[in-house]
């Protein structure tokens, strides 16, 4: 890795690995990287949020460490758990020794029975800064996106038993959120913010050309065409980037050249889930 | 208000935190720490370039799409005019006005000001009760005086508060035993050479509901329209995560206004962000409205709708139909308050009603006081 000077630098790089970045979007990766700063991405679902985390943990050749929200989302699932079965053998096989009791606990409240969950994993590692990647906030309880808060001005954690792990390196944290709900403006304030949208025709072409490489253009520019018109439409389930991407290659697994009806039939499961969606392109295109 | 220009700065960083407070004039959200940001990343060299300068500051300052659209308005604005059409550019810039600038709510809107009939008086007195408050509860909300309608706000707002707290309690007691809770059987059973003599329980977590209310403001509500507003307050207390909207002939999100927690700048902002307080009602559209707008967003995880309208819709029923059952298919469960099923002899005949009815889960009346408190067992077990 060469020393960042540029956001285009990361740019070339994000090519090359098949991302196909706009400049705002570069820049705020830039600032992600200089600042030290978490970057909160919100856009629809499919535009590729959670893949701009991965490429960035490519080019800092660091590991990626994710952590998928969801309602009920608790301490134990993202932080740390105790290895209760573990610890409950650990209790038995030390029944003949004659230690302390105090010596005891200690031991199957050490690090060896600890099971750690993906935000301690990011603050207790050792080489370099890795990049956390906090995916679907907005899924979460609005509890844990307190103890998130927390957790993003000290990256400290403390667990009552063995004490405070505090982070050597402090890792890159991406956020992103579909914006189910509005995040609380506290979290928002301590992040950087960048909304990713959908792409126009010409980049999101690109975007699928660098991912299917052997496509034919002229199907290539019928399929995104046909896609940015979907999204015009009132859909139940406004179809994503790799939702076309799915398709494209759904077509080209098939052997259609061009998107014709028996094509379009064929294969409009693959850009449109839900009935209605389906039923309501039907009547309007043809 | 002194707006200073870009070009009137003597250096960058002079540009860059007069832009700050020409941001925040405007309604951005920006502190000393954004500013702080913004001047460490303008020192990081990638200026002069305009694109780069204008993305970094875009994503240090703003917190959502509408921000981003805020933004790009003041960035040029700021950074791009020159002396000569400044002047043109004057008073052109009002983004965001203010909420508070409306200042004369007046409760007459909600038909508390209207000088009643004698007759309606007379039947407001037959109703029999126990002591003055507790007819009060029982009244029928169109039907009291100015004085009573007085008091009894006194006592809704006691009620209402008592209710809130009563949610919030029995949701902790509710759940007594829960999952075993490991870690502090585990740490209890080490004096006891493992043997887990004591076992710890924890209760689950109450579930947080989500809550998404209509309410009818048209004409034909008018009267109902202050208690249910008050009601909808009350709930907030207890669903954190509630969203509000009034409805005529359009619709209108509250939920920022209720943050007030002030009845009096809710009335304020509602009167101030409905142009049909008293007009016909188009339910079917309004709904479909929020379907478009807000459905993909809120309808997610199953919130529980409440709809608080009399169904008297005066717009396209077959809509009406459909876009509630889209709701419907999503939620949790679906709640329609209807004042005038209090009335004797009521049936759900006017056609907003019928083509509402199948999909709702229950059908209330919500004429009097009691009849609203009385929703407090069905929204808990929501």
């Amino acid at each position: 890795m060469t020393e960042l000077r540029y956001p285009a630098q990361l740019g070339e790089f994000l090519d090359s690995h098949r991302y196909v970045a706009d400049e705002d979007l570069l820049t705020s990766l830039f600032l992600l990287l200089k600042l030290h700063k978490p970057l909160l991405l919100e856009g629809p679902p499919g535009v590729g949020k959670t893949e701009a985390a991965l490429v960035l943990s490519q080019w800092l050749n660091t590991p990626l460490i994710r952590l998928q929200c969801y309602e009920g989302l608790d301490v134990n699932a993202a932080v740390y758990e105790w290895n209760y079965q573990k610890q409950l053998l650990g209790i038995r096989l030390q029944e003949t020794s004659s230690r302390p009791v105090d010596e005891q606990e200690q031991k199957i409240f050490s690090e060896e029975y600890l099971l750690k969950r993906p935000l301690l994993q990011a603050i207790s590692q050792v080489e370099g800064s890795p990049v956390l990647l906090i995916d679907e906030l907005d899924r979460s309880d609005e509890e844990f996106e307190a103890f998130l808060l927390e957790l993003l001005s000290a990256f400290q954690i403390t667990i009552p038993e063995l004490g405070t792990y505090r982070a050597v390196h402090k890792p890159y944290v991406i956020l992103t959120s579909n914006r189910t709900r509005e995040l609380s403006d506290a979290l928002k304030r301590r992040c950087l913010y960048h909304w990713i949208g959908y792409p126009g025709l010409e980049k999101e072409m690109a975007i699928v050309r660098k991912r299917l490489p052997g496509i034919e253009e002229e199907l290539l520019r019928s399929v995104v065409e046909k896609v940015q018109f979907f999204r015009e439409q009132k859909l139940v389930k406004t179809p994503g980037i790799s939702e076309t991407i799915d398709w494209a290659q759904s077509l080209q697994v098939l052997g259609h050249r061009e998107l014709n009806r028996k094509a379009i039939d064929q294969t409009l499961g693959a850009i449109l889930k839900s009935t209605e969606d389906i039923e309501l392109i039907r009547k309007h295109s043809w | 208000m002194g707006r200073v220009q870009a070009f009137q700065a003597g250096s960058l960083s002079e540009s860059i935190v007069g832009f700050a407070q020409f941001a925040r004039e405007h309604g951005l959200n920006i502190g000393i720490q954004e500013t702080q940001d913004a001047l460490v990343a303008a020192g990081l060299g990638i200026l002069p370039e305009r694109q780069p300068f204008r993305h970094m500051l875009r994503s240090l300052f703003c917190t959502s799409p509408e921000e981003i659209l805020v933004f790009d308005q003041l960035f040029s604005l700021y950074w791009n005019t020159n002396p000569i059409d400044l002047e043109q550019r004057k008073g052109e810039v009002s983004i965001q006005g203010s909420v508070n600038k409306k200042t004369n709510a007046s409760l007459v809107m909600l038909g508390k000001g209207n000088a009643r009939l004698m007759a309606e008086e007379e039947e407001a007195k037959h109703t029999s009760g126990a002591n003055e408050a507790e007819r009060l509860k029982k009244t029928d909300l169109s039907l009291l005086t100015a004085i009573e309608a007085e008091q009894l706000e006194e006592i809704a707002r006691k009620l209402c508060r008592q209710m809130a707290v009563r949610m919030r309690r029995r949701m902790k007691s509710d759940t007594k035993a829960g999952r075993l809770f490991l870690r502090k059987t585990i740490h209890s059973s080490i004096s006891t050479g493992g043997e887990p003599f004591r076992l710890y329980y924890r209760a689950r977590k109450p579930r947080k509901q989500r809550l998404i209310v209509f309410l009818d403001v048209s004409g034909s509500m008018d009267k109902y329209s202050l208690f249910l507003l008050r009601f909808i307050c009350a709930l907030r207390d207890h669903f954190r995560q509630l969203e509000a909207f009034v409805f005529s002939t359009s619709l209108k999100r509250i939920t920022r206004g209720l943050q007030a927690h002030q009845l009096e700048t809710v009335l304020r902002n509602i009167e101030g962000h409905t142009d049909h307080w008293s007009s016909g009602t188009r339910i079917g559209e309004c709904l479909q409205q929020f379907n478009d707008v807000f459905g993909k967003r809120m309808l997610n995880g199953s919130p529980t709708v409440l709809i608080l309208s009399d169904g008297l819709d005066t717009g396209d029923v077959a809509l009406l139909g459909s876009a509630l059952q889209r709701i419907h298919s999503r939620a949790r469960k679906t709640i329609w308050l209807n004042p005038l099923k209090g009335m004797k002899d009521y049936q759900p005949l006017a056609r907003g009603m019928q083509a509402a009815l199948p999909s709702v889960d229950d059908f209330r009346s919500a004429h009097n006081l009691e009849s609203l408190l009385e929703l407090e067992n069905l929204l808990m077990h929501a």
